[in-house]
Parts: C-alpha cells; structure tokens; sequence
C-alpha cells in the first residue's frame, strides 16, 4: 500500500518535468532561461553573469519563500494522490452534457462531414484556447474579489522570490477549484464538440499537448514567475499577456492590485478594465504587501490560516450582505 | 557440490511449483468413511451438460424456415424440457484441428434438463407476465416458425433471446442464487457428509463444483490467457493444445471447454481493461482449496464467512460481466440505428442486412438485460429503468414497438418514439451500466470519442496557479 503510494508519488513527480502536457516541462523550462537569458544581454544589455545572475541567483531559487514553494509542491502532490479520485471528472460531466443535448434537440445533427479536412480538429483546438483561457481569467478573477476565495488564493501570492516552481504555490482548496474548473471546460468543449460533430472532433497536438499550449510554454510561460520581466510590444500586449505583465499582477504596489489576471490572451483583461502594461514592471517587488511578516512562509501559515481567515470572511460577507470585496486592497 | 546442486534444484523446482497456477481440479477426496478408487472429489458434470443443452438448443432455434414446423418444436423442447438419453450434442461439435468430445449429452451425465433449472420468478422485461421456463416455451414456439430464429414484423431474434435469456435464468442464477448463496448456509449440505450416500464429495464441496460448472470456464483457467479462453470457445486450432489440459487429442466437453459467461469474461478482458475471468475463478479456486482444507468436517463459522467472501466476489464480477454485455450490445444498437437511419434518409430501401444486424444485436441486449435481473439481488428500480429504456420489442422502420401480448398469444405493436429517441435510450442504457454496476471494459462505447478527447486533454489533476 505505502510502496505503490510511494512509487504513484514519485511517478507523478517525474511527470511533472519530463511530459510536454506539463507546464514545467524541462523542455519548457530551458526554452524560458533561453529567452530570458537573451532578453537580458541583448535587450537590457546586461553582462552574461548578470543575466546568469538574474535567472539563477541563489538568493531567489534558495530564498525562504522559493523553499517554501518547494515544500508547498511536494505537500499538495502526496495530498492530491488520495483527493483525486474523489473529484468530478470531464467524463462524468461530458456524459451529462452530451445526454442533456441530445434531450433537449431530440436527436444529434452531425456537421462538418464535408469540412476540408483538419479544420474541424483546428476549431476544437481554438474553442478549447478560448474556452479554458477564458475560465482560468474569470476564476482567477474571483479568486480575487470574493473575500472568501482571496483568503485561498492569497498563498499563491505570498510569493516574495518567484521561479518558474511558484506556479505550485497554490492553497489545496485552490487546487479542488482548478480541477472543478478544468472539469467544467473539457466537459463543455468535449461534449459540445462531439455531439455536433461526432468522431471528427480532435485536438490539434504537439508531443501530446495542445498545439497553443506548446506555443504557450515554449515562448516562455515559465518566465511568468520569474525576476525577469520581458514585456512585449504594447499592440501586442493588447492580446497576449507577457510574463511582465503577470509580474505586475504579483506586485506589492497598491495601484497594481486586481490586475492582469489573464494566463494567454489579454483581451479578457482588456474588456474588463483590469488591464496593465508590462512597461510598469521596472523596479517592482513581489508579494502581498510591501510589509514582511515574520511567518509568511511557514507550512501552518500557507495552509492553515486561510481556513481561518476566509471563515471569517463568510460571516463578514453575510453580516454584510456583500459577498464580492470589489475595490478592497489587496492585503 | 552435487549435494548442493540436488538442493538448488528441489528449491527451483518447489518454487516453480508454488507459482504454478491451481486447476480447479485434483482436489482429494475428503468425504469420512469413503469407501470408493475416485481420488479427485471434483465433479461438475450436471453443469457441462446443460451448457451443451443450452449450445445445442440455440443451434436448433436457427433452423427454422419461417413456416409453423411442429417437429422443430418438439425437438427444441427436448432440449429444453425433456431429460431423455439419446439426445446428440449439436453444439460444440468436432471441427477440423479442434476435435472435441463426447457426442452426446448423456456421456456427460444422464437425465439432465434446462426446464427444472430455470428461474422461476415472473420476467418483468418481457410481456404477459409469464414465468421464466413459460417465457422460454413461448419463444420456442416462436422460434419453431421464424426464417433462422428472426421474426423481422416484430425484430425479435429469437437465437439471441433464447439463449442469452437462459445463460442467466439458468447458469446466473442457479449458481449465484442458489448454490453460491443459501446452500451455503450451516444447515444445508453440510461438509461432515457426502453429498449423497457413498458419494465421492462433500454437501459444500459439490455445491461449491456445480457453481463453477455454471461459470463454463476450463478447469486450466489460471494458466491460460483470457485470449486462450476465447479462442477455445470459437474452436480455434492454435487454441487446442492448450485446451486439451491432459493431451489426450481431444478437448473435453465436461472441463476443458469454454462455455456461456466466461467466454464472454474472456472477451472482455482480453481488452486489458478488466480481469473478470481470472477474478472469478480465481476465487472458486481459493474456495474450494478451502471447503478441501476442512478435511471432511463441517465448515466453522469463519470458515464459512470466508467462502461466503469468495461467494461475493463471483457473485459481484460475474453481475459485472453480464452489465458489460448489456453495455456492449446498448453501443451496438445505437450504431446500428445510426446507420438505418442515415439509410433510410438517403431513401435507400436496401436495408435488409443492416435490419438483421440491428436484430441480432437488439436481441443479445434484451436478453443479457433480462439475465442481469435473474441474480441474487432485485435489482429494483434499475431494472424497471432498464426494462422502460430498451422496452419489449426493437423500435421499427416506422417506430413502433412491440408493448404487449393478446389472448392469442399473438403481439401488440404501437407508435413508440422515433430512431434517434431510441439512440438516446441506449446512451441511457450505457449510462446506467456505468452508475450502477461500475462497468470497466465498455465495449463499443458510444461515448468512445468523448473519453479519447478527454484522454488527450487530460494532464492529470495538478495544484498549479496561472
């Protein structure tokens, strides 16, 4: 029992950083130091141990909150082991989905059957970017906004150091949500997909992963959580959300709280108001506030004081009857 | 260094022999006071010959010419009925590189019928309210007349109805009902006394027999493949060697021959996605080591609390194994009515061979939906929504149905719902598989093409932010 924990345990480990599907994929990774060294030398024209230096000082990838994230990893990874058998797959929903179709118009309308061929698979591949970009915004919108869900989603940025690894830093209760969220979207995609256009409907892969996720993680998604803030041209920036502009979602200046919570496209940033140029990120620190607490990375602070905290929050709201904390510091 | 090499080789070869894998066979005679030659207390023969009855009537019920043919009728129901000898086994029969043996019913054992053996509860899914041996003398009659057992004014195939219907009114439910359940009971066939006076076995070591001889798997299940298995029931000559377990040339009827829910077991392991046949007999075999192990005295408590233990895994794998039918038949269906009405759309009028095919495939449904609910348990309300969703008849070319039965026998037939509502009900069908018995191996699965989109999306639950 413990043996085949262990070996699950390790095997989802090494997954982690040898499938393309993953987001710290080693691939992944030194494409991003690649980029992220060439931004600094060439474009910051910053010596080569200077780039060296911002990408792999030991002061960020060994700092307290850097192990922290560590720790935080490998907790939730043992953790999911037993919770994700109990939580709702795509499938359960899918089926759902796709019975509920079918009562609802009475029989399946099968289209595309003389569509050039692959552009059915390309369409699924867009609507799935859409879809999944678009929920992850909106959840993380809420996870913002809603008192008792920032209370959660405040681990996350309590990150002082960020590395590409403080993608994992994230409250178990975050990690039930994603999944319920994930669910949700494969669920719709999938169902809606192939009930509309039967076994036609695929996904467009590279190494197994989505063709936009790959492009995604090879352009340097890792470098989202990093101290090297490249930011794209502004017009571009418009569409697509650079790493600097995640940065400045992780920033302790007051003016850029609740912003930028897209994760691939920024115009659901855009069309929310929410949206900030990664030009801002010069010179700007990382974390909850500009003021350091003693205990901010401790275990029983991460995991035990959102439970506390958005606890209270509930009954705030409800004594309040304001469930959304819309305009509050980010604090 | 001799010495050395005799102990390494006795340690080899006890160790080969402690991996090998048991057949449910040459277990000692344990019975006190037996006083005859017979050294393997093991015997099943009641069982191997109805399940040639069983193969021997479905064979029959194909040779109708669709005109009413009373001398069919009365050679079905001696198959079914009847407990007379001379009665030749029509199936399986001897096949060029797969010889099998005997030729007749009564070398495997006398004065055996399907009839006394066959479920006695009224039969929910099927109109008139009849009995289950009532309901398989209908169809018989039915079947007499019908061109190759298919009716097509109604879809009923009758080879299918017939002989699905008994796998589970008669093998299901003797074994899972009767023997594996209260005859395992302290006060029935106790292990302190032969079965009968001067059997060879005990009360619960033949109760024990017989329900595996239900099962139909060969008695060298263990050590073959499920792959093996089912190739030995399609009579497949690279399949012989390894079912001719005593390499005598020929393959046994009585325990070297794949029969009824264990091919289908086999069939479905052999996706690799289950192990209902190893499971399964797996568990007879660790029971009737332990019903062996009491030495002729009557089983303790405990000991009985064990096997009723084992009891349970066949029971709930066996039931599993009949909902993948149901399942595989459901996803059959709906293909077919998919493809009749993409006909029918186009104005073909071409469809004789895809109507048959949905006939054939409705009737494996209905009939392993029908044996679901002769078990151990009443399944309830499953089953009422199981019965309502495939209800009594195939949905036809103008959507009718068959939705009862007249005094004269004869059936009622009505405007149900339309092809694609029928789909639907099948998709149901597939669902409630899934919720309530847990199926894994989901043979022609309409959904397929959702669960391999799901497979490539999935990454796998991960605590990742954005």
């Amino acid at each position: 029992m413990l043996e085949t924990y262990l070996t699950d345990f390790l095997q989802n480990l090494s997954e982690t950083f040898t499938s393309p599907k993953k987001r710290v994929f080693i691939g992944y990774l030194l494409s991003g130091f690649a980029l992220g060294m060439a931004w600094l030398y060439w474009r910051k024209k910053q010596s080569l141990k200077e780039s060296w230096q911002r990408c792999f000082a030991k002061e960020i990838w060994w700092s307290p909150s850097s192990r922290a994230d560590y720790q935080v990893l490998l907790l939730n990874k043992l953790t999911f082991l037993f919770l994700a058998p109990l939580l709702l797959t795509q499938m359960t929903v899918a089926s759902w989905l796709f019975q509920t179709l079918y009562e609802v118009i009475g029989h399946r309308p099968i289209f595309g059957s003389d569509w050039p061929t692959g552009s059915i698979p390309l369409l699924f591949t867009l609507c799935y970017l859409l879809l999944d970009d678009f929920f992850r915004y909106y959840l993380h919108k809420l996870l913002h906004e809603v008192p008792a869900l920032w209370a959660f989603h405040k681990v996350h940025h309590s990150a002082r150091t960020m590395t590409p690894l403080t993608v994992f830093r994230a409250h178990p209760v975050e990690g039930v949500l994603f999944s319920l969220r994930t669910a949700i979207v494969q669920a719709i995609s999938i169902a809606g997909f192939v009930f509309f256009f039967g076994p036609q409907a695929d996904l467009v892969t590279v190494w197994g992963a989505s063709i936009f996720a790959f492009l995604f993680n090879l352009t340097g998604s890792n470098l989202r959580h990093s101290h090297v803030n490249i930011a794209y041209w502004p017009k571009l920036e418009k569409f697509l959300i650079s790493p600097a502009m995640h940065q400045i979602h992780h920033s302790t200046d007051p003016k850029h709280f609740d912003k930028n919570y897209g994760v691939i496209l920024a115009v659901w940033d855009r069309w929310g108001g929410t949206l900030v140029h990664g030009h801002e990120s010069e010179g700007i620190s990382y974390g909850l506030s500009r003021k350091i607490r003693a205990d901010e990375h401790s275990l029983k602070s991460l995991y035990l004081l959102p439970f506390k905290e958005s606890a209270s929050a509930v009954l705030k709201s409800l004594s309040q009857r304001r469930p959304f904390k819309r305009f509050q510091q980010n604090t | 260094m001799k010495l050395k090499l005799i102990v390494t080789s006795v340690a080899l070869a006890s160790a080969m022999n402690a991996f090998a894998a048991q057949d449910y066979a040459n277990f000692p005679v344990t019975v006190k006071d037996y006083d005859g030659s017979a050294k393997d207390s093991v015997a099943y023969t009641g069982q191997a010959a109805r399940q040639v009855l069983h193969t021997s009537l479905k064979t029959l019920s194909k040779q109708g010419n669709g005109e009413p043919n009373a001398q069919l009728k009365a050679k079905m129901l001696t198959y079914f009925d009847g407990k007379h000898s001379g009665r030749d086994i029509l199936s399986p029969v001897s096949k060029s590189g797969f010889v099998v043996t005997p030729d007749q019913v009564d070398k495997l054992s006398g004065d055996k019928n399907l009839a006394g053996k066959t479920y006695k509860g009224t039969v929910a899914g099927w109109p008139g309210n009849m009995k289950g041996p009532e309901m398989v003398r209908f169809m018989i009659d039915k079947a007499s007349s019908a061109n190759k057992g298919f009716d097509p004014l109604t879809g009923y195939d009758y080879t299918q109805l017939i002989s699905k219907f008994l796998m589970g009114a008669v093998f299901y439910n003797q074994a899972v009902d009767n023997y594996l359940d209260e005859q395992l009971d302290a006060d029935k066939k106790p292990n302190n006394k032969p079965y009968k006076d001067g059997a060879k076995y005990t009360g619960k070591e033949h109760v024990w027999d017989e329900a595996f001889g239900y099962f139909g798997a060969p008695a060298n299940t263990l050590s073959l493949t499920a792959e093996d298995v089912y190739n030995i029931a399609k009579q497949k000559p690279e399949a012989f060697n390894k079912a001719d377990a005593n390499n005598d040339g020929k393959v046994s009827l009585y325990n070297e021959m794949t029969y009824a829910h264990a091919y289908y077991a086999a069939g479905f392991d052999k996706g690799g996605k289950t192990n209902y046949l190893h499971t399964i007999t797996q568990a007879f075999v660790d029971g009737r080591q332990l019903i062996t192990d009491a030495d002729g005295e009557a089983l303790s408590n405990m000991e009985r609390l064990q096997l009723k233990g084992y009891a349970e895994i066949i029971e709930k794998n066996w039931e599993k194994v009949i909902a993948e039918a149901v399942f595989k038949y459901a996803g059959s269906t709906y293909k077919d009515l998919g493809k009749l009405h993409q006909l029918i759309e186009a104005n073909n009028d071409n469809i004789d061979k895809e109507y048959r095919t949905y006939a054939k495939h409705w009737g494996e449904l209905k009939g392993f939906a029908l044996a679901l609910q002769t078990g151990k348990n009443n399944l309830g309300e499953t089953a009422d929504k199981l019965n309502k969703l495939i209800g009594f008849g195939p949905i036809l070319l103008g959507g009718t149905q068959v939705v009862g039965i007249d005094g004269n026998n004869d059936f009622i037939q009505s405007y149900s719902m339309n092809f694609e509502q029928y789909q639907l009900n099948m998709l149901k069908v597939q669902q409630l598989m899934i919720d309530e018995f847990g199926v894994k191996a989901r043979n022609k699965d309409v959904l397929s093409d959702m669960s391999g989109l799901a497979d490539k999306l999935s990454s796998g639950v991960a605590v990742e932010n954005d």
